[in-house]
């Protein structure tokens, strides 16, 4: 059972904390002086150039790499061969036959993806690494491909993985509740035949990439590169690599953007590293966009099939089950994670107690999936607020109303969900009114037949969303109960430099989230001195041990993990200043406080001690002192309150904190073509106590253009050969500022009981606008043939297929009631 | 009658000093200032032209660098964003509304935005909301959604950044 | 991405320019670069040798034929050059706003209203523009000049009448008389994206004219449409009944944004779209 503590917020408002701070970040970023990788450069370096498969699936007859090292200028090649003998597979998440995926940092005997990494070749500059790639030769035998999820299971799919003796990754049941009761109870029961949601990534602007120096007297790799989960990825690598921990130095500094899609790269810092060492040089790899599309961290593409929803007569949700079937690509680099991950919002933001999805997922000849922004619970929340908004319309429920009536209530927080996971906080009405308010929902209708008079359709959607976050790392246990992981850390140093200059570092790896400004920010507050004077280095650099297993910046946790051990750091620090003045000064620590940047007795503000001495006394002043002076260099790591779940239940908390955000919006649908517009848009957040409500509003902005981008032009398409169809900006759209909708913004703080400082993680944000605009069209298209939206993604020619053919989408949905 | 080669000799204007270079024809203008000129401000996001990553000012006028030969710019006239704040480290106005406005996170798209729109200020001292989307249609961001980036601008314009 | 070697040359006479085509098998023209460049990073073609027609000062003119009745456009003027001049506006207007809607300012700003014709990819805005307005094409070799209508030049998928050894040198439209009205309709993959479907249309005294994009190798014209207009009831309901049967007559390509069915109904669409609305600024 899980035992939940309630504690309120320690930290006390100071002046920073709370406020807009103008990000220390910008000064470099906006003078162009942002360090990003492909900034770093080494004398002498070689520049790396892969030769990808030009098929999705094909076994690997032979390579000859001799024409390619004949040219001039060209350093060297790398081989699968060659990555066999020197490095071990990649350790697999996945329990067997999942686990027994062999995969290697280059392909070895076969290729699964169009577009993956078969040979490296370097050389003295980029066009002449690229012109050599075109003179390798690679024979391949070409095999059937298998490019949709749902027949990868069927007797003859082709198998990627002969060692899995199949293509399944992973399986389960997930159930809790009374299932089979609450339908024999229900009132209504609501058939839904089939959900996809769909594949489409964040695409960063920046695309991956490497500088890697090896240290052949030290044996130790320095890699600059925009990983985003360092932790990660030299677990991964190191036992690959056979190579300690130690050896793997990764330094980030300005990473241009991630939102997951950069957590498992460690394949190509691998055949880095080998080359580095192999050609005695220094080896930078920069992806290309159509690369980084084909190849890289491709959302999960997810269907629910054969949903059923028990309903009583007034719209309370007893409960659903569903077939959850995932698409995987064609390697297990993060997943099956994403196949336990959902459950931490497996019941939505809904009330109801009895639950059944079974979970498949399987693998296909398409790029690796790795997490994406909302990863795999946008998927779920999606799911809920599609059956819910189906339901609604199917039984004639307002999709407000049937919400209000379904929530989770803010009386009810915190909340043990049917599977044991935790709702901290949060208020789901207000911020559900508060986003209906600043729409003008109740000015639609109005609305509606404005629109109508220039021949418009127009809907109001609305979509609520959940963000978890800070994972509980134990949760990678209920779908492989063989794994040795649980909890979660994060590291940060806070010290006093001999001039009593304040500096922090991180562990986490920002890619804009501002972890520079808001670090400072709690700091400030704590040691009472101005933000400015707080120093925190740019970036993540693991040579320094200021990290942990789990440092990164992923699933929307810095606010939680990253900031409370920033809080820990500067507590300790704040107790020792405080304890050397009343060493100084020969009085009890109850009678220093800390005040205006000075440690002070105080009865008496004239006995104070700046920063500067406080700094001095113990690096270059100690004599004198009966005991040891304490050092100014304080580490901690903060550790969240878990306990490893349950295996045989599936159930307990797996993440600390649930931001909540709830999204509405105005659509239009020109029923001549389909064309479907967002005119009018309203984001709420509560992701409890806002360090920095600037840049809290800025995540809330840039995950709704994100789903914005997703409900109505980004997908990746694949044909029946495994071709990408959309591999790069020509034909996956994503929004340009003349896209954008008008945008209302609200925010109120329901703090977290779970935190040190009440904070919540929110980056990601849950999709919320996936939802919305689903809702919304569905709604635009009630007075056009009343078509079911089933799809997360409504590209103009799906939008014309419900206006043209609305019957086909309610073919599969039934209703059966008492 | 002129003669090909595969390389050039190129004289070129960035930022005030002048630079002769021989280049291959080849060579990317974008390239050509981050590596051949350590200028790394300017940056590459995609393959196709689309981002705007890479956007300097040639002439005065927005161009996407990476769609330009490093050989078509003999003779030019470039500003990239090292090229904006003094040599002091004095933001212009437009550096400061953006710092102001929350209008950049990761950064990457940020010397295009600041290039195109100081592109834009220089010919419409105060544009409009509608001026400043169709500016910066051509620049991609996924950080920010554009709102703030938009403000920004536009706050410049109405002389609001202190 | 990132190029192959490649031989580059920058003449300073278009004689030279033509001189340079003809010598050297595989030379391409380089005028904006706006597609060529990222074709060539994309390797999808790698000529031998580039010629930089960017000293070519006599092909950047806007400038009047003798007679007044045409705007004569040098190829190598640019789309931002097409908004801001004063000879467009009075002459032909249609061509500003369209040039305004090209994929972005930077664009806009190199590339060059002969390079978006001279590739002629069937999404491209100048194409069905320039062949409803009836535009001609002087094209220049080794032996002399000639002047081709849009029918002519427009030949196939990235295919024109311009042959190896030869330039494109200008593109006359005729000056828009009273009483017409020309409009472009389409649908775009986002605000100024790339054209999924465009229509264009003129109306005139002497009748109605419809180019369609995007559903061919070249532009069609939808010449049952515009017969069926001829009597010169241009009422919406006219316009439509004219438009029947336009999807059907179509065999546009498929793609992952619109079927060949759906593509050939937004081109219908949009033709009757853009008839009405010239229709409309006939009036005015």
């Amino acid at each position: 059972m899980t035992a939940i503590e309630t504690e309120a917020g320690t930290l006390q408002k100071g002046s920073a904390v709370g406020q807009s701070v103008p990000r220390k970040e910008d000064g470099r970023l906006v003078q162009g002086q942002g360090v990003f990788f492909d900034d770093v450069k080494r004398k002498d370096m070689g520049y790396l150039h892969f030769v990808r498969s030009p098929y999705a699936h094909a076994t690997i007859e032979s390579i000859d790499v001799s024409a390619a090292l004949e040219m001039q200028g060209v350093y060297g090649t790398l081989t699968g061969d060659e990555v066999a003998i020197l490095t071990d597979p990649f350790f697999q998440i996945a329990a067997p036959p999942g686990g027994h995926v062999k995969d290697y940092a280059l392909a070895v005997g076969k290729v699964r993806y169009l577009g993956e990494p078969v040979v490296a070749v370097v050389a003295e500059t980029r066009e002449l690494a690229r012109t050599a790639a075109e003179y390798v030769t690679v024979e391949y035998e070409s095999l059937d491909v298998l490019v949709d999820a749902r027949a990868a299971l069927a007797e003859g799919a082709p198998v990627l993985h002969e060692e899995c003796g199949g293509n399944l990754s992973y399986s389960g049941v997930w159930e809790w509740g009374d299932v089979d009761a609450v339908f024999a109870e229900a009132d209504h029961v609501v058939s839904i035949g089939e959900l996809h949601f769909d594949r489409f990534n964040s695409t960063p602007l920046e695309c991956g990439g490497a500088l890697v120096e090896y240290n052949r007297g030290t044996g130790q790799w320095t890699m600059y590169t925009n990983n985003q989960f360092p932790g990660f990825a030299a677990i991964m690598m190191g036992p690959a690599m056979r190579v300690g921990l130690d050896k793997l130095r990764i330094v980030t500094q300005d990473i241009g953007g991630g939102f997951g899609n950069k957590i498992t790269s460690h394949p190509q810092l691998v055949v880095c590293c080998l080359l580095a060492r192999k050609l005695k040089r220094a080896i930078q790899w920069t992806e290309w966009r159509t690369d980084f599309h084909q190849s890289m961290s491709h959302g999960n593409e997810r269907w629910f099939e054969n949903t059923e929803v028990a309903v009583k007569a007034d719209g309370t949700l007893l409960g659903f089950r569903t077939k959850a079937i995932d698409d995987a690509g064609a390697y297990l680099r993060y997943e099956p994670l994403g196949g336990v991950i959902w459950s931490q919002v497996a019941a939505g933001m809904y009330k109801w107690r009895n639950i059944r999805l079974e979970f498949t997922q399987a693998m296909t000849n398409k790029a690796p999936v790795s997490p994406n922004r909302g990863y795999s619970r946008m998927q779920q929340l999606w799911f809920t607020e599609r059956v819910i908004d189906i339901v609604a319309q199917t039984l004639d429920f307002d999709p407000v109303e049937i919400r209000r009536l379904n929530f989770v209530q803010p009386e009810d927080m915190p909340y043990e969900t049917p599977n044991g996971c935790v709702y901290d906080s949060g208020d789901y009405p207000r911020a559900m009114d508060m986003a209906l308010e600043l729409i003008g929902a109740s000015g639609i209708e109005t609305r509606r037949a404005e629109a109508a008079s220039r021949g418009k359709l127009l809907g109001l959607g609305i979509g609520s969303t959940l963000d978890s976050g800070t994972n509980n790392f134990g949760q990678s246990q209920l779908i492989n109960p063989e794994l040795q992981f649980s909890g979660n850390n994060e590291v940060a140093t806070v010290k006093l430099d001999i001039f009593g200059e304040v500096v922090v570092t991180l562990g986490t790896t920002p890619q804009g989230q501002g972890h520079e400004t808001t670090a400072a920010q709690v700091v400030a507050d704590i040691l009472h001195c101005d933000v400015d004077i707080v120093n925190v280095r740019a970036g993540h650099d693991s040579y320094w041990n200021s990290h942990a297993g789990f440092s990164g910046t992923y699933a929307s946790q810095f606010a939680v993990t990253g900031l409370s051990a920033v809080k820990g750091a500067a507590d300790m620090l704040a107790g020792q200043m405080v304890k050397l003045a009343s060493m100084v000064f020969q009085c009890p620590e109850e009678a220093i406080e800390l005040a205006d940047g000075f440690a002070r007795i105080k009865d008496n503000h004239e006995a104070a001690l700046p920063f500067m001495a406080l700094g001095a006394i113990p690096n270059a002043n100690n004599a004198g002192f009966p005991d040891d002076p304490p050092t100014m260099n304080c580490r901690y790591v903060y550790r969240p309150p878990f306990d490893v779940p349950d295996k045989e239940r599936k159930f307990g908390n797996l993440t600390l904190t649930y931001a909540t955000q709830i999204h509405a919006c105005v659509v239009e649908i020109d029923p001549e073509t389909g064309v479907t517009e967002v005119v009018d848009y309203a984001a709420v957040d509560d992701c409890g106590v806002r360090i920095n409500p600037q840049i809290v509003e800025g995540q809330v902005m840039g995950a709704t253009a994100h789903a914005i981008g997703a409900a109505l032009w980004e997908s990746f398409v694949y044909d029946e050969d495994g071709n990408l169809l959309t591999p790069n900006f020509y034909d996956y759209h994503v929004p340009h500022a003349l896209d954008m909708p008008p945008l209302k913004t609200g925010a109120f703080e329901s703090p977290s009981p779970f935190t040190p400082l009440g904070t919540k993680g929110m980056g990601e944000g849950g999709g919320g606008g996936i939802h919305c605009i689903c809702s919304g069209i569905q709604d635009a298209l009630r007075a056009a043939g009343g078509a079911i939206v089933t799809d997360s993604h409504n590209p103009y020619h799906r939008v014309w297929e419900m206006l043209s053919h609305p019957e086909r989408s309610r073919e599969k949905i039934e209703v059966t009631s008492r | 009658m002129s003669t090909t080669s595969t390389t050039r000799t190129i004289s070129v204007e960035i930022n005030g000093t002048s630079y002769e270079r021989n280049v291959p024809a080849s060579l990317l203008l974008v390239h050509f200032l981050r590596d051949d000129l350590d200028l790394t401000g300017t940056h590459v996001g995609c393959d196709t032209g689309s981002c705007g990553a890479c956007t300097v000012q040639l002439g005065g006028e927005a161009i996407k660098s990476c769609c330009m030969l490093a050989v078509q710019a003999d003779g030019a006239s470039i500003t990239t964003v090292e090229g904006l704040a003094s040599d002091e480290g004095e933001l212009t106005p437009l550096q400061q509304s953006f710092h102001e406005h929350h209008a950049l996170q990761c950064g990457y798209c940020t010397p295009g935005m600041l290039m195109s729109a100081t592109a834009l200020l220089e010919k419409n001292p105060r544009p409009s909301e509608h001026e400043v989307k169709v500016a910066l249609q051509g620049n991609i961001c996924r950080c920010t959604g554009y709102w703030n980036i938009i403000e920004a601008v536009v706050a410049v314009g109405e002389g609001e950044t202190r | 991405m990132l190029l192959r070697e490649v031989e580059y040359a920058r003449p300073a006479t278009i004689e030279e320019a033509i001189a340079l085509l003809s010598e050297h098998d595989g030379a391409r023209a380089l005028a904006g670069g706006q597609t060529l460049v990222n074709v060539m990073k994309a390797r999808a073609a790698s000529p031998d040798v580039l010629v930089d027609l960017a000293d070519l000062t006599e092909l950047r003119t806007i400038s009047f034929s003798a007679d007044q009745s045409a705007l004569e456009i040098g190829a190598m003027v640019t789309n931002t050059m097409v908004i801001s001049s004063s000879e467009v506006e009075v002459a032909r207007p249609i061509l500003a706003e369209v040039a305004a809607t090209i994929a972005d300012v930077q664009i806009r700003n190199r590339g060059t209203v002969g390079g978006n014709v001279c590739v002629n990819d069937p999404t491209n805005h100048y194409p069905p523009l320039l062949a409803a307005l009836g535009a001609t094409f002087t094209i220049r070799s080794t032996s002399g000049e000639r002047t081709v209508s849009a029918e002519e030049f427009f030949v196939g998928v990235y295919v024109t009448a311009v042959s190896e050894g030869e330039l494109l040198t200008k593109i006359s439209v005729p000056t828009r008389k009273p009483g017409t009205g020309d409009a472009m309709a389409g649908i775009t993959l986002g605000a100024h994206g790339t054209y999924v479907a465009s229509a264009v249309a003129t109306v005139s005294s002497e009748g109605v004219r419809v180019a369609l994009g995007c559903v061919s190798s070249v532009p069609v014209r939808a010449t049952a449409m515009e017969d069926r207009l001829a009597g010169g009831d241009l009422s919406e309901a006219a316009v439509r009944a004219a438009a029947e049967g336009l999807a059907a007559s179509l065999d546009p390509p498929s793609d992952v944004h619109a079927n060949a069915e759906y593509r050939g109904h937004l081109a219908e669409v949009s033709a009757i779209r853009a008839v009405l609305q010239a229709a409309e600024r006939a009036k005015g």
